[in-house]
């Protein structure tokens, strides 16, 4: 569905007339569909649901209760989602990027987040904290600090002015992606390379080190978003600081992550791991991106052009997205009632990296026509004739890449129901099925 | 619990402190102080009694909002000398103090709307909501019918608002004139940051588009390229004037007045150069400051080209003196004793009116037009004041004042 909407405004783009009498399919509401689909409709669900076959092997223990996640279940789709999307279609909404569900959808959100604290969360306490693997981490920081970050970035800039709610909306852009879907890919990430080649993680003590740092960097990024604006240098600065020193913590992160996979080869068998690889490969160069567009000199160029939408797609699509469906897949695997298409699945996966990397790479190149033609002091019209052959193959990747994540559902609902058990034939490297010992922490003997 | 155990134990709890903390420091740090400094500085900076807007224009923005305009036009010029030289001043904070939520944006597919008011014509506006395309030829704007009754010119309240909410952007600042600025400087009490001085620097409204009426000439034009003006004329022009300069183009019928049948005018290259820099103020012909001075050259080359020659029309004898009269008696308060436009009573018009020393309409146009009027000017028909054989001779009249100029290729 979120796919779906991004693709209608991809080709409203280029036929400006689609659904021009149809106001509910204006661009600016099918645009906020778009966006809060992708990150509370396709993560959040994707998220919850690999929390479910997680957290119990993480923890040793059930989660809460059943007829909790039923509750959580049905509030995300039916009392989120579903008047989110129609609401928002319906001309109610909050002109707030990534915030754009009006507020009686954000309590219900807010609510339905309480109760996933309550759900996952009290098995991770129950050993005591020294003992817990870094996904575990991970999970319990995203599900804490999004409850923290949610209210403040979707409520309080509906009720600040200007500049002032400007900021705040600034550091909602940045915590949406840092401290709510950025901690659960990682701890996807973190859960599935160990899980799926039989070794525990290169660096216990790295992982942690690149958990703390981010989350300390994580939040102090927002203001990058509105460089060269009216809100005070000195947070400007602290922004753009911030950026760059995330960079580094996302090279540690990511270094730890691909010497953990090391051996499972470029193009590893297990689809699971193949997401993953990708996942990790679009984190760091999606960070990188992100720390120097932060910075003046090019922020100056490429803010408000196309460059910025191939990067939030690098980072929702490429990174999050890829770790959502390694979730996915890696869990079904190992439920002998889920059906499982491998061929599917296996073309998901290209589809969907063909299309990212042509939308990264055509969106860039147009993001810096933009920015150069603006500065050249060209007619403003003229931008926007010059985009249009970027758009074109813009709107015509974004069907390849809905073709992608159909795919990606044919592969996770048809099928021989097991067939995925299949693919962890192979003898896992330490001998034995069980997953949880290689979750453990481990102190490393230096 | 080993010792080590507890060891990590404490740091992790250090680090879970330390997490919260951070995030505490940059709501603190990147969300409240800068509420606090912006607070300040729209204390310091605003004009003792900012504009306000008004309750049409609130509705306005919660339309603008509900359609996601923020989200294809910002609402926040930069620092920077590309976006002050497009659009005008940076945003001062004070000027955004009734905007909530922000409606900053952090893409521009069409231009910053920050310094929008007064830059277009309500028709215009409304006709471009309607029908982008039947205005902009190359927009990628979605229309919006919803807001209308069926025609431009029928919009409903949300249209009209949506259009006074447009037309209020960057007003509060302009009306607050220079006083408001040296007030701002004042509080701004910045004279060494280089950035914040930024804000008073050039013009406060940059808007290529926006027509101005003024006495200032206009960078004059010469020698411009007959087969680039064509292409330019069909690509900005030819939607509102017609392909061939009838006044016909798809956007025509919306607006009010209707755009000038340029076939039917000679102009000199001096009036065609005024007009592409300056725009018609009071009607819907905007300005087109950002093209390049070659690009407004071979314009005025190409619309030159639109009026062929035609056999002058034999002026009969009895009619001069009497179109002469005419005009003194009932045009010259307005186009002046000497047709420059200048009369006593021209500064008072909402439009200029025509200065036929830099203009010559066609006989039958001129004709047509003291016949019929100008819909939406000054310019009224004349049909209850004078005779047929008045107004023929009067047509002829104002014919007879135009003070021809070599056209724009020989101009050099």
């Amino acid at each position: 569905m979120s796919v779906t909407f991004g693709l209608v405004a991809a080709w409203q783009l280029i036929a400006p007339d689609l659904g021009r009498d149809v106001a509910w399919l204006g661009w600016g509401r099918v645009r906020y569909a778009h966006t809060q689909g992708i990150m509370l409709g396709w993560l959040a669900n994707a998220f919850f649901a690999f929390l479910y076959h997680a957290v119990p092997i993480l923890t040793g223990r059930p989660v809460t209760s059943a007829r909790l996640g039923v509750w959580i279940f049905a509030l995300w789709n039916f009392a989120v989602m579903a008047p989110g999307w129609t609401l928002v279609l319906a001309g109610v909404s909050q002109p707030l990027e990534w915030a754009e569900f009006p507020l009686v959808v954000d309590v219900v959100a807010i609510l339905a987040l309480a109760l996933a604290g309550v759900q996952f969360l009290p098995g991770f306490f129950r050993r005591g904290i020294e003992s817990l693997y870094v996904s575990s981490w991970y999970i319990i920081g995203g599900l804490v600090f999004t409850l923290l970050s949610y209210p403040m970035g979707n409520v309080v800039p509906e009720f600040l002015p200007g500049a002032a709610g400007a900021a705040i909306s600034g550091l909602w852009i940045h915590d949406a992606v840092g401290l709510f879907v950025t901690p659960m890919a990682l701890a996807i990430l973190y859960f599935v390379i160990p899980a799926s080649t039989g070794r525990p993680i290169f660096s216990h003590f790295l992982s942690m080190l690149g958990f703390w740092l981010l989350f300390f960097l994580y939040p102090l990024n927002g203001t990058h978003h509105y460089v060269y604006s009216v809100i005070p240098m000195a947070a400007q600065l602290t922004a753009i600081v911030a950026s760059a020193l995330l960079g580094v913590t996302v090279v540690i992160v990511v270094t730890n992550l691909f010497l953990s996979m090391r051996g499972a080869g470029l193009l590893p068998a297990d689809p699971a791991l193949r997401f993953v690889g990708a996942g990790t490969f679009f984190y760091v160069v999606v960070s990188l991106q992100g720390s120097a567009q932060a910075q003046m000199a090019v922020n100056e160029t490429v803010h408000f052009t196309d460059w910025v939408v191939a990067h939030s797609h690098m980072a929702m699509l490429g990174f999050a997205s890829y770790a959502a469906a390694a979730g996915l897949v890696h869990a079904w695997q190992r439920m002998p009632a889920a059906r499982y298409n491998a061929a599917a699945i296996s073309w998901a996966y290209w589809l969907i990296t063909i299309g990212l990397v042509g939308m990264v790479v055509d969106l860039t190149i147009g993001g810096l026509v933009q920015g150069e033609l603006w500065k050249s002091g060209a007619p403003w019209i003229d931008s926007v004739t010059a985009s249009r052959v970027y758009w074109v193959a813009r709107a015509h990747i974004g069907s390849i890449l809905a073709a992608g994540f159909i795919a990606l559902l044919v592969g996770l609902t048809t099928g021989p129901r097991g067939a995925g058990m299949a693919v962890r034939s192979a003898p896992p490297a330490d001998g034995h099925d069980e997953v949880a010992p290689r979750l453990a922490p481990v102190t490393e003997a230096v | 619990m080993s010792r080590a155990g507890q060891a990590l134990r404490t740091s992790y709890l250090v680090a879970c402190v330390a997490g919260v903390a951070f995030f505490v420091l940059s709501v603190a740090l990147l969300g409240v102080w800068p509420a606090r400094v912006l607070d300040a500085q729209t204390a310091a900076m605003a004009p003792e009694k900012p504009l306000e807007p008004t309750t049409s224009e609130k509705r306005g923005r919660a339309v603008y909002a509900r359609e996601g305009c923020a989200y294809c036009h910002t609402q926040q010029i930069r620092y920077l000398h590309a976006d002050m030289a497009r659009f005008g001043a940076p945003t001062l904070a004070w000027e955004t103090r009734r905007d909530t939520p922000h409606l900053w944006g952090t893409r521009r597919i069409g231009p910053d709307l920050s310094r929008v008011g007064g830059a277009r014509s309500l028709d215009w506006h409304y006709a471009h909501l309607y029908a982008p395309r039947a205005i902009v030829a190359s927009s990628v704007m979605p229309g919006y019918p919803a807001l209308f009754d069926g025609a431009p010119d029928r919009p409903r309240q949300d249209a009209r608002d949506l259009v006074a909410y447009l037309d209020s952007l960057g007003r509060a600042r302009e009306l607050a004139g220079p006083e408001g600025e040296a007030r701002a400087k004042e509080g701004c009490n910045c004279p060494d940051d280089e950035m914040q001085q930024m804000a008073f620097e050039g013009a406060l409204n940059a808007h290529p588009a926006r027509a101005i009426r003024t006495l200032e000439s206009a960078p004059s034009l010469a020698g411009g390229d007959l087969a680039r003006g064509q292409a330019l004329y069909g690509r900005h022009c030819a939607n509102c004037h017609g392909a061939t300069g009838a006044g016909d183009g798809p956007g025509a019928r919306y607006l009010v007045p209707a755009p000038a049948r340029l076939a039917e005018h000679s102009y000199t290259t001096a009036r065609l150069a005024e007009v592409l820099w300056h725009g018609v103020a009071g009607s819907a012909m905007p300005a087109w400051r950002d093209h390049s001075t070659e690009d407004r050259a071979a314009l005025a080359r190409a619309v030159q080209a639109l009026s062929a020659p035609r056999p002058e029309p034999e002026v009969p004898a009895h009619l001069v003196a009497l179109g002469r009269d005419v005009y003194a008696a009932n045009c010259a308060q307005c186009h002046g004793v000497d047709g420059d436009g200048r009369g006593s009573a021209a500064a008072k018009l909402a439009m200029a009116p025509a200065n036929f020393t830099a203009q010559r309409l066609s006989l039958t146009e001129a004709v047509r037009v003291l016949r019929e009027g100008v819909h939406g000017s000054p310019m009224a028909p004349w049909t209850t004041r004078l005779t047929d054989a008045e107004r023929l001779a009067a047509a002829h009249y104002v014919r007879s004042l135009f003070r021809a100029t070599p056209p724009a290729t020989e101009a050099r």
